[in-house]
């Protein structure tokens, strides 16, 4: 399903941040990623969902090098994805509940489709009777939710996330991490970079480090 | 977990209609859109005030210049040539003489007044009878040829219509010639200046209104950068992006014409009565000529358009310049 083939990643700074990384990866396949902060896990999901282009390397998604796509196909292709980033980007001008809509409006669901879905999104994250409010008005750990949320709610086939629970606390970030298991189960390929080693052994997936590339 | 949320395979745009998809995109744009609008009530009045007042102004100066049209138009103004003929000319020879000349491509019509006539009109003018007694019972008229020219063969010049009294002059039978002509030439002749100038005013508030919806649209993406990037980074498309900015500035087109519409009704209703009484003292009919449903639907339609091409150039120019990153 995803396949990296000898990438290599240099910022424009002169930052090597990934250097030849070979990685195979079956569909409804879960994996993590885990390594030292600046071992280049961020920059290994943001290779895949096309936030950023390889220097050395392809990227295969699909059966697609992702080099191929062509511009216009960019945001079809990126709406299959569910992007947890590290930072939630959510919007501070709507609710809750708009900002989890946001992926179901794109597709251009009826509205009575994006209530069902977008309230059954929030039930699976804790936040049903959160919908209403304004992201200022959340915890980090609510926040870091509410963009899990809105990852999941147009049902992707692949869903990245950057540290997602890295401001949730052990219970919470454990339930988090079975909610992507579940979606796993329902064959959604899943790769998650994180660096709390203890919660990734527990959940027993094949696991990659990253080593830090000394340029 | 319900399988509400997480069935990975076949996504619902997969299943769906995309006419329904598109329909139902557009609703969440015009939606959207009005919301914003609604919800920046202070920055959406004063662009559509500045937009119905740069409409106004071309619109109420095209409206004083149809109505000095109509004006010099209406049936007692259109402008005749008299052809006073030899006085031993009959009136059965005036009447062959009339059907020639209204044969002319440069004349509307061609009729006959004759002496008799012409006393009795005189009479009826001067509204007594002591002159006419004066002058005994000669009538001093001659047979006439009175000529409406078709001012749209002449070109509307000064010198065609000279040039054709000129030929008639010198017709066999004419003794004398007497046009009142001449200032209606003029008034048309500065009447297409005017409606040039009016072009021009019409051409220059034109891009006044889209300067400022485009101006407008610009802000309104600076404020929402943040937006446009989250949108872009769970896959929107540029036409996506797009939508509702465009809608935005249809709206404040449309609204933005509506008070136009608005603040002219109110200024005609305002000159209704002192016209009304003036034209009582002139003792002619007129009204004022107001603003026509197909003026009005012209004035939404443009100002729709511009405010749609205003966005269009704000929007395009502001995708252009970026492409996507976290
Ligand atoms: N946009 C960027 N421009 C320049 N350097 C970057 C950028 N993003 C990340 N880096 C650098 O690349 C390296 C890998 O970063 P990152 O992928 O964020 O690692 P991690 O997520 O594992 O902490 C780091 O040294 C970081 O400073
Ligand atoms: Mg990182």
């Amino acid at each position: 399903m995803i396949e990296f083939k000898g990438v290599s990643k240099r910022y424009s700074t002169g930052q090597l941040a990934l250097y030849n990384v070979n990685l195979s990866l079956a569909a409804g396949e879960m994996i993590f990623i885990t390594g030292h902060s600046g071992s280049g896990k961020s920059t290994l999901l943001k290779l895949v969902a096309l936030l950023e282009r390889p220097s050395k390397g392809e990227v295969i998604v699909g059966g697609r090098p992702l080099n191929k796509l062509s511009q216009r196909n960019i945001p079809h292709y990126r709406r299959r994805i569910g992007f947890i980033f590290q930072d939630p980007h959510l919007l501070h001008d709507r609710t809750v509940f708009d900002n989890v809509a946001m992926p179901l409006l794109l597709s251009g669901l009826a509205q009575a489709d994006i209530r069902r879905r977008v309230q059954a999104a929030l039930d699976k994250v804790g936040l049903a009777n959160k919908e209403k409010n304004y992201p200022l008005m959340l915890s980090a750990g609510e926040k870091q939710r509410v963009g899990i949320a809105r990852a999941m709610v147009n049902r992707p086939t692949i869903i990245l996330a950057d540290e997602p629970t890295g401001n949730l606390d052990p219970e919470l970030a454990q339930d988090i991490m079975y909610t992507f298991e579940q979606f796993n189960e329902l064959g959604a390929t899943v790769l998650i970079a994180s660096h709390d080693h203890a919660l990734v052994e527990r959940m027993r997936k094949r696991t990659i480090v990253l080593q830090k590339v000394n340029p | 977990m319900s399988s509400e949320t997480a069935s990975a395979k076949n996504t619902p745009s997969q299943r769906q209609n995309p006419l329904k998809i598109w329909l139902h995109q557009q609703r969440h744009a015009i939606q959207f859109s009005l919301e914003r609008l609604w919800f920046n009530p202070i920055s959406t009045w004063i662009t559509l005030a500045t937009i119905a007042i740069a409409l106004s102004l071309p619109t109420s100066l095209y409206l004083l210049v149809h109505n000095l049209q109509t004006l010099t138009d209406s049936k007692s103004e259109i402008p005749t040539i008299t052809i006073f003929l030899k006085p031993n000319i009959s009136e059965q020879e005036a009447k062959d003489q009339a059907e020639l000349i209204a044969d002319f491509p440069e004349v509307k019509h061609a009729r006959v007044m004759s002496s008799n006539e012409a006393m009795v009109d005189f009479q009826n003018r001067m509204g007594s009878d002591d002159i006419i007694r004066s002058l005994g019972k000669v009538n001093p008229f001659p047979n006439m040829i009175i000529v409406t020219p078709d001012l749209t063969v002449l070109g509307g010049t000064e010198e065609g219509m000279s040039d054709f009294i000129a030929r008639i002059r010198a017709s066999k039978n004419v003794e004398s010639v007497a046009n009142d002509t001449s200032w209606i030439m003029r008034l048309h002749a500065i009447f297409k200046i005017v409606n040039r100038i009016l072009l021009i005013v019409f051409a220059l508030l034109g891009l006044t209104v889209l300067l400022v919806i485009g101006n407008t649209i610009r802000l309104d993406i600076e404020n929402r950068k943040e937006e446009i990037r989250v949108t872009r980074l769970i896959g929107a498309t540029n036409t996506y992006i797009r939508r509702p900015f465009l809608y935005n500035g249809l709206w404040l087109g449309f609204f933005g014409g509506v008070l136009s519409l608005l603040i002219l009704h109110l200024a005609l209703h305002f000159l209704k009565e002192p016209v009304a009484e003036l034209a009582l003292r002139y003792n002619t009919n007129f009204s004022l000529v107001g603003i026509s449903p197909v003026l009005s639907l012209e004035i939404l339609v443009v100002s729709a358009i511009l405010g749609l091409i205003g966005a269009w150039i704000a929007v395009g120019r502001y995708l252009r310049q970026r492409e996507v990153s976290e």
